[in-house]
């Protein structure tokens, strides 16, 4: 491989990254060939002692990732770091990436199904009012009267109170269920890039 | 050679070199590799991460032959960090060393 398509593949590698960031690293890649070639290699010996740009890159989103999630913890952030330290190897794909997208889903899932209750908290709340203009698509349970209304009120002010709990039980849930996930991806990409790729 | 092992080894080694002089990255590759054989596009990933950690920092530096370099200078908190490799490098050379003696003396190694 010589200069360019070396430095062109890692760019493409790296599409991921923020801009800047790219850029300072391909620019630190770049004057590693300027010097190797002053010094008197060529660039295929360059390239050849550099690695593989795919193990590289590999290496640097992981990192990335690792870090960004660690900043700003998010499901998406988190199955963005899971896929990439999973890019690294097969073994973590089955042992960390399987166990920790499940976990992703399971948080997921609960959150949404906690917005759900605080919904559904809200519409029992406001039925009574709703049935007055939707009469023919709304049937209160409880019906009639200033004291059925009062019951759907204060039982949806209930349910929307359970639900925003649950709510806010699962953000905490998640939040240490991230440290976990992080800290177990941290140590693997320690274990597999040096296992592999710093040394020869 | 375990994973850690290999990993605190490499970063000790940047950080020394750091210490004596600041060094672009080319020419830490070059003296590394002298003695141990690296991927050398390794090095850079862990700048970065030496860089995020706050135990180096880099800047730009004229050269006489080309573009500017990217020079890397060791932090105060790296040159602890520094410290404290060499100290654990040391106590573990010393622990196997102790114990190579000790197998040549019972005649382990001399059989």
């Amino acid at each position: 491989m010589n200069k360019e398509e070396y430095l062109k593949k890692l760019d493409k590698l790296l599409k991921k990254l923020p801009e800047e960031d790219r850029e300072d690293l391909i620019l630190d890649y770049e004057e590693h060939f300027g010097i190797g070639l002053e010094n008197g290699r060529t660039e295929e010996e360059i390239s050849e002692a550099l690695g593989d740009p795919e193990n590289v890159a590999k290496q640097i989103k992981a990192d990335y990732m690792v870090k960004k999630a660690e900043d700003k913890p998010s499901p998406g952030s988190i199955i963005e770091a899971v896929l990439a330290v999973a890019g690294l190897g097969l073994f973590n794909l089955i042992f960390v990436a399987g166990p920790s997208l499940l976990l992703a889903v399971v948080i997921i899932s609960l959150v949404v199904a906690g917005f759900a209750v605080i919904i559904i908290g809200i519409l029992t709340m406001l039925s009574p009012l709703l049935q007055i203009f939707f009469p023919k698509y709304i049937h209160l349970p409880v019906q009639g009267g200033i004291l059925g209304t009062l019951i759907m009120i204060v039982g949806g002010i209930g349910v929307t109170i359970m639900g925003t709990f649950f709510v806010i039980v699962m953000a905490y849930a998640a939040n240490k269920f991230y440290k976990v996930v992080i800290k177990l991806l941290k140590s693997n990409i320690d274990d597999i890039k040096e296992r592999t790729e710093v040394f020869k | 050679m375990n994973a850690q092992f290999k990993k605190g080894v490499l970063e000790l080694c940047v950080l020394v070199l750091l210490d004596r002089k600041d060094c672009y990255g080319y020419e830490m590759v070059d003296e590394i590799s002298k003695n141990i054989s690296i991927s050398e596009g390794t090095i850079y990933p862990l700048l970065r991460r030496l860089k995020k950690e706050g135990l180096v920092s880099s800047y730009l530096k004229e050269s006489q032959d080309g573009p500017p370099r990217k020079y890397y200078q060791i932090t105060e908190q790296g040159k602890e960090k520094k410290e404290n490799l060499v100290v654990e490098w040391n106590e573990f050379s010393a622990a196997v060393n102790d114990l190579l003696i000790l197998k040549t003396e019972n005649g382990w190694l001399n059989e």
